[in-house]
């Protein structure tokens, strides 16, 4: 078999073909090196059948409870804006929060995970498993069946420090309130008194 | 010919919103001791400021409008309705001084959402925020669910005889018990007994599902508070979901129904009438349409092939129509997944269900089935005149507490308010396409607000327009007072300006 020798313009065809294949969505979500699709919890609500069935990496901030069911466990990581930092250490708004749920083996949470809520920011953990459109084993819900567990980023304790300025505002307006209270008992007092 | 109102008349209004808004302050007690609780102190200082807001408005008003009149038709309905905007414009104080909100208007959207146990929200990061702030949000659906008349009614009103008329404007016309106050407070036993039974069944079963003690309590108590309200808030952004449980939805299935019937009809069961259930006007029209709808959605979505199992497709359909239906706003299901799985029949059953609503004089919202009931019984006795002897004489009966013969009055009642309801969805949706939504999504999105279910397809969003949010706080307000009263502030607005002396 003889391989054509190329000519200089079909390697620019070439090149040029490629580079707008690459662009062209198709699968246009990222995938890391093992070529597992790295998509967000929005591509996969707004794409839930491009990616039923596949094998993904799934990145986000274990937030409330993990909730155990025998061997397994039912975990949520939301990878919103507030994965890294919540509100209440000082981010910036940036919408709803957002996320999977997951179904993964006890043992593979090993130990202790911190979980997000008021007080503090879960750990950021990444996750690989098969992702269910509509799971009929767990009653179609949309979710993601894991089976390895790694800790990214480890949470952490958030202090949520009283703000000076609302504690002026606080008081000031205690004795205004105060202030309207004692009125309104006066002016009745005042009315009973003369009969009114 | 509108009269202008005199001073008199001013000051028996204000003096009654300022009791209103009073009883705000009181309830936001509950939030403090629990943010207390938790040592969340920056929370604390929020709603110190509130509760001295409230209080310094409430007081202050009652200070400046003195008087013994009691309360005329016409007051009464203006302070149902004004009350319920002060209340919002002051409960979302803690809401905005949290940090979470986009704006103060998102944090009336939030409140009015809540007032009127309608569920939509536009807080951020909702999976960060204090125990004391989820305690208000689901305190005030709650709240709302009664009616925050009725509570001002069982605890600040002494007897006055005007009373009735703030709780009709409330959207609320049974009275259980000759007195108004009595009435209230029946409605207020009905559920906290039902509080404590679906509190405790929903903590035990998160308990079950491996929550700690603490996080079952409250969650327990809050999805209790989301269910029995019809209002949809839930402690977690994922709503229902979180919980991954048959039993957690089953319970929440029956407090939801529950919830969304008449307070006559648990007053009826209450007293021994076991029967009412089955004869009521209203659960037999629920009954109906949510089977029809569940059936719809249920072949659609076996067409589509979206869930593979019959009883899985089955558990996903009757939840979310149940929810719509009761005017809920539960799912288990994520919002855009109407869009992207359920398709057009899903979101028109869906719809459908949600502007039907539930039982008048309940928690619920949508057009009500009372109304359906009527219309539908209207509509077979025309059929029965059309096919009758020219002389003959026909008559329909329905069956609400007691027996009561159709009348062209109660069908001409019944059609208004109807049209009312179908007016404001229309508008609505009218506003959602002209700002560019889609009209399937403008749709379900309008109905749910105007009809107070809280189900969301994706329209409602912290970036959504914001006229679009202010429209939408107008549909939850207007649909929740059932028009009257909010027509009545309207006539008092203009008569400020137009009146004769």
């Amino acid at each position: 078999m003889t391989v054509p020798v190329s000519r200089p313009w079909s390697v620019g065809l070439a090149l040029t073909l490629g580079i707008l294949m690459a662009l062209v969505p198709g699968h246009a979500f990222a995938s890391d090196a093992t070529g597992d699709f790295e998509p967000s919890s929005s591509e996969l609500v707004e794409s839930p059948e491009e990616f039923d069935g596949d094998t993904i990496i799934f990145t986000g901030e274990v937030i409330g409870e993990m909730m155990t069911r025998g061997d397994m466990a039912w975990l949520h990581l939301n990878d919103d804006a507030y994965r890294d930092r919540n509100v209440e250490e000082g981010a910036p708004l940036g919408g709803y929060n957002s996320g999977m749920a997951v179904w993964i083996p006890l043992e593979s949470t090993k130990g202790e995970l911190t979980f997000g809520d008021h007080e503090h920011e879960g750990d950021v953990v990444r996750i690989s498993g098969t992702f269910n459109a509509a799971c009929p084993e767990h009653g179609g819900d949309m979710d993601i069946h894991a089976s390895s567990l790694e800790v990214v980023t480890p949470g952490h304790r958030v202090d949520d420090p009283v703000s000076p300025v609302k504690v002026v505002w606080a008081i000031v307006l205690s004795m205004i309130a105060l202030v309207a209270f004692l009125a309104d008992r006066l002016r009745a007092r005042v009315e009973d008194t003369m009969g009114v | 010919m509108l009269l202008r109102p005199r001073r008199e008349d001013h000051l028996v209004i204000g003096k009654y919103t300022g009791k209103i808004v009073i009883g705000i302050g009181f309830l936001m007690v509950v939030p403090l001791l629990t943010s207390i609780a938790f040592g969340e102190w920056d929370t604390v200082v929020d709603f110190v400021i509130s509760i001295s807001l409230c209080m310094a408005f409430g007081y202050g008003t009652q200070a400046v409008c003195r008087t013994d009149r009691d309360l005329g038709w016409s007051h009464g309905l203006v302070v149902a309705s004004s009350s319920w905007l002060v209340a919002t414009a002051i409960g979302a104080m803690p809401h905005w001084l949290s940090g979470h909100m986009g704006s103060y208007l998102d944090a009336m959207f939030d409140v009015m959402s809540g007032y009127t146990t309608t569920g939509l929200y536009l807080m951020q990061d909702l999976d960060h925020i204090a125990h004391g702030l989820n305690m208000w949000r689901h305190l005030l659906t709650f709240a709302g669910g009664q009616g925050i008349v009725v509570i001002a009614l069982t605890f600040l009103f002494k007897g006055a005889a005007g009373a009735y008329t703030v709780y009709v404007g409330e959207g609320k016309d049974e009275r259980l018990l000759p007195n108004v106050v009595q009435t209230a407070r029946a409605i207020w036993l009905v559920s906290l007994v039902w509080l404590a039974i679906g509190a405790a069944a929903l903590a035990i079963a998160g308990l079950a599902l491996g929550q700690d003690p603490v996080r079952a309590v409250l969650h327990g108590l809050w999805v209790y508070m989301g269910a029995w309200s019809t209002g949809g808030f839930a402690p977690q952004s994922y709503n229902t979901l979180y919980y991954h449980s048959l039993a957690y939805e089953l319970i929440a299935i029956v407090v939801m129904i529950a919830g969304s019937f008449n307070f006559a009809l648990h007053w009826a069961v209450w007293t021994g009438n076991r029967r009412e259930i089955r004869r009521n006007v209203e659960t037999v029209s629920f009954a109906i349409t949510l089977t029809l709808l569940v059936l719809i959605a249920t072949f659609a979505l076996a067409k589509a092939g979206v869930y593979s199992d019959a009883m899985v497709l089955f558990r996903k359909v009757f939840y979310q129509l149940a929810s719509g239906h009761t005017t809920t706003g539960f799912s288990t299901i994520y919002s855009r997944a109407f869009v992207t799985q359920w398709g057009p029949i899903g979101m028109l059953a869906t719809t459908i269900a949600m502007a039907i609503g539930a039982s008048a004089c309940s928690t619920a919202g949508g057009i009500k089935g009372i109304r359906v009931g009527v219309i539908a019984k209207a509509f077979l006795q025309d059929i029965r005149k059309w096919v009758s002897p020219e002389h003959a004489l026909i008559t329909e009966r329905y069956h609400h507490i007691r027996d009561i013969t159709l009348s062209d009055g109660l069908v001409r009642s019944a059609m208004t308010i109807t049209i009312a309801y179908v007016l404001l969805y229309a508008l609505m949706t009218l506003a959602g396409v002209l700002y560019g939504y889609d009209f399937a999504d403008a749709v379900f999105e309008g109905v749910s607000a105007a009809s107070n279910t809280g189900l969301s397809c994706g329209v409602t969003s912290p970036s959504m327009p914001e006229g679009l949010k202010a429209l939408y706080i107008f549909a939850m307000w207007l649909g929740r007072l059932e028009f009257m009263s909010v027509f009545v502030l309207g006539g008092y607005a203009v008569s400020l300006v137009r009146g004769r002396r």
